[in-house]
């Protein structure tokens, strides 16, 4: 759920990176903060375990400029993957305007992938909301494993109605994340602006 | 937009900011916000003599994860909620309360504010800003942004994240 902030003059989205444990969600988050100038983004918070994966969240806030008279910021977040931290997971889902689902292209992930994706569904069906009725952008990330599988099989297994937009990309290096952010986002904005 | 949202302007922002100022004033707190669950600052106040705050979003962020956690914790132990969050340091001391449903509390104080008065205080403002809270939730499609927004900030995603 969006906020916005009349007084301030401020409209706040809530984006959530969810999928499975190591499959790129923090690294897509830090290349969105190494590349966005420092004006137009906050600090990078990482509550994570000493090995680097996540604990809890990683969070950024991005300033998209004034739009209208308001200033517009999203706000992005990251899930801990790791299928033992769901009741952590299921916390930051409140209140999200729009989720990218972060697949990882490897054979051996298949399986963790789809998991996820059940995992999500079921997350979001405690807060009353149906995935169908969420911006949800899909992201095959490590397409730079040698044995990467086919998009279309990643696809297959995580949206088999091959309802979602899905996006191609290498997020240690960059490729595809901001074209999946830009996507998510865009959704979003449509459907505020559709009531 | 699956959830009711808390949009705070005009008369019902007034009114939040003069209840946190007067529990700055009372308490001798540094700063006062007032938050969505969520981790939105919907309004906020500092002390005068305050030294900068630190990043206002990431001590938003942290504290609605902090609340959130804590009422999770609250319910596996049998509990309805845990009515207050209260951390103390040193120097520093961080105090935060439910406000309603949607809304909560924050105050930052330092050693020269007691405890009991923050607390005292806090649960004062409390009564006061779930008022305004209430007033000012708004059901989801209700929020007034139009296609014209959405094409404008659309036109500033290409213009960060490049084309």
């Amino acid at each position: 759920m969006s906020t916005i902030n009349f007084a301030a003059r401020e409209i706040n989205f809530k984006i959530v990176y969810y999928g499975p444990g190591m499959s790129g969600k923090t690294t897509n988050l830090k290349w969105v903060f190494q590349q966005v100038p420092q004006n137009r983004k906050g600090e990078m918070v990482s509550l994570a375990t000493e090995d680097e994966r996540t604990l809890f969240f990683d969070f950024l806030p991005v300033d998209l400029g004034e739009v209208k008279g308001f200033k517009t910021r999203f706000h992005l977040y990251t899930v801990p993957g790791q299928v033992f931290y769901n009741a952590s997971r299921k916390l930051i889902l409140r209140g999200v305007d729009g989720i990218v689902f972060v697949a990882d292209s490897a054979p051996n992930r298949l399986r963790a992938n789809a998991e996820s994706m059940r995992n999500l569904r079921e997350n979001l069906a405690e807060y009353g909301i149906r995935a169908e009725d969420i911006p949800i952008v899909l992201q095959a990330n490590k397409r730079d494993t040698p044995d990467a599988l086919p998009v279309e099989m990643i696809q297959a297994v995580i949206d088999p109605e091959m309802r979602l937009p899905i996006f191609e990309a290498v997020a240690t290096t960059g490729v595809g994340v901001f074209e999946t952010l830009k996507a998510v986002s865009r959704q979003v904005l449509s459907r505020v602006a559709a009531g | 937009m699956v959830e009711p949202a808390i949009t705070l302007f005009g008369d019902a922002y007034e009114r939040a900011s003069s209840v946190l100022e007067e529990l700055l004033r009372e308490s001798g707190a540094r700063y006062a916000m007032l938050l969505d669950r969520k981790g939105f600052v919907l309004a906020h106040k500092e002390a005068l003599w305050a030294p900068r705050p630190p990043a206002l979003d990431s001590l938003a962020t942290l504290i609605a994860g902090n609340a959130a956690a804590t009422q999770a914790l609250a319910k596996m132990l049998g509990e309805p909620r845990f009515n207050e969050l209260l951390h103390q340091g040193a120097t520093h001391g961080l105090y935060a309360e439910e406000v309603g449903e949607l809304a909560l509390l924050v105050v930052i104080f330092d050693n020269s504010a007691p405890v009991g008065r923050v607390k005292l205080f806090g649960k004062r403002a409390v009564q006061a800003l779930e008022v305004i809270a209430q007033d000012a939730v708004v059901q989801p499609g209700n929020l007034g942004i139009d296609h014209e927004y959405r094409d404008g900030a659309s036109a500033l995603l290409d213009e960060l994240f490049g084309n």
